[in-house]
């Protein structure tokens, strides 16, 4: 199992101060990512959406946890029902007019391990058991 | 090799698949003796087999005459990565973040 953050790192053609707007905006994170219907840069301040994909539907809970403005932003989060709790961050390093944004994913390893289908009806006993025990057995011999 | 989660999903989404599934985790096993033990046809038993080798969930040697089907982990390693399924959500978005950000100016 994977316990090593997941890091990303992009270099932006704009100030910190834009790149900030982006990601701690409505209409910013609209553009991008989730249209949501607030948020607020603030620590403790809880945020949902759904990600919808075919006939599947994550819902997603966040709460902001650290804000340094035009700095780093982390926020927890997770699906709604489900175990596991991640934690999403976001750094931001001024380079001359550029701005490079480093985007931190950690405890993915926390997700519900047997299964990743969380709009589907069948948690019956037989598709618990096939994903986690017969095949997870199975796969992890291979 | 690329598996489609949507189809893993939908293979997995049928019980008489499932318990084939659970049948061969056991051990490989031709369409005669996977058909015996099933109450339905030998064809509907051959049909679910053609869509779990569609998901690529299950595998199928010939020796001789005759076909063998297995379980093939690998697709069911993809369904477990949430690393790998975050790895290239994150590319997405900062990606369109990128272009959203420069393309404002």
């Amino acid at each position: 199992m994977k316990t090593t953050p997941l890091v990303k790192e992009v270099v932006i053609n704009a100030p910190a101060q834009k790149v900030w707007e982006a990601i701690t905006t409505k209409e910013g994170m609209k553009m991008w990512s989730f249209d949501i219907s607030e948020f607020r840069p603030e620590v403790g301040f809880e945020f949902r959406f759904e990600a919808k994909k075919d006939d599947m539907v994550y819902r997603h809970i966040c709460v902001i946890s650290e804000v340094i403005p035009n700095k780093k932003l982390s926020y927890s989060w997770r699906y709604d029902g489900y175990a596991g709790n991640t934690l999403v961050t976001f750094e931001l390093f001024p380079e001359g007019d550029k701005t490079k944004l480093k985007l931190t994913h950690e405890g993915l390893e926390t997700f519900p391990q047997e299964t990743t289908d969380f709009a589907r009806e069948n948690f019956d006993m037989g598709w618990t058991y096939i994903l986690g025990t017969a095949i997870k057995e199975f796969a992890e011999k291979s | 090799m690329n598996y489609r989660i949507d189809d893993i999903f939908s293979a997995l989404a049928d019980s008489n698949r499932r318990n084939i599934l659970t049948m061969l985790s056991k051990g490989s096993k031709n369409v005669n003796s996977i058909a015996g033990e099933f109450k339905i046809s030998r064809p509907a038993v051959s049909k679910h087999l053609r869509i779990l080798e569609h998901s690529k969930l299950v595998v199928q040697n010939k020796e001789g005459r005759e076909r063998y089907f297995s379980l093939n982990p690998k697709p069911i390693k993809e369904v477990f990565n949430w690393f790998k399924f975050y790895d290239k959500f994150w590319d997405d978005k900062l990606h369109l973040l990128k272009n959203y950000i420069e393309s404002k100016k």
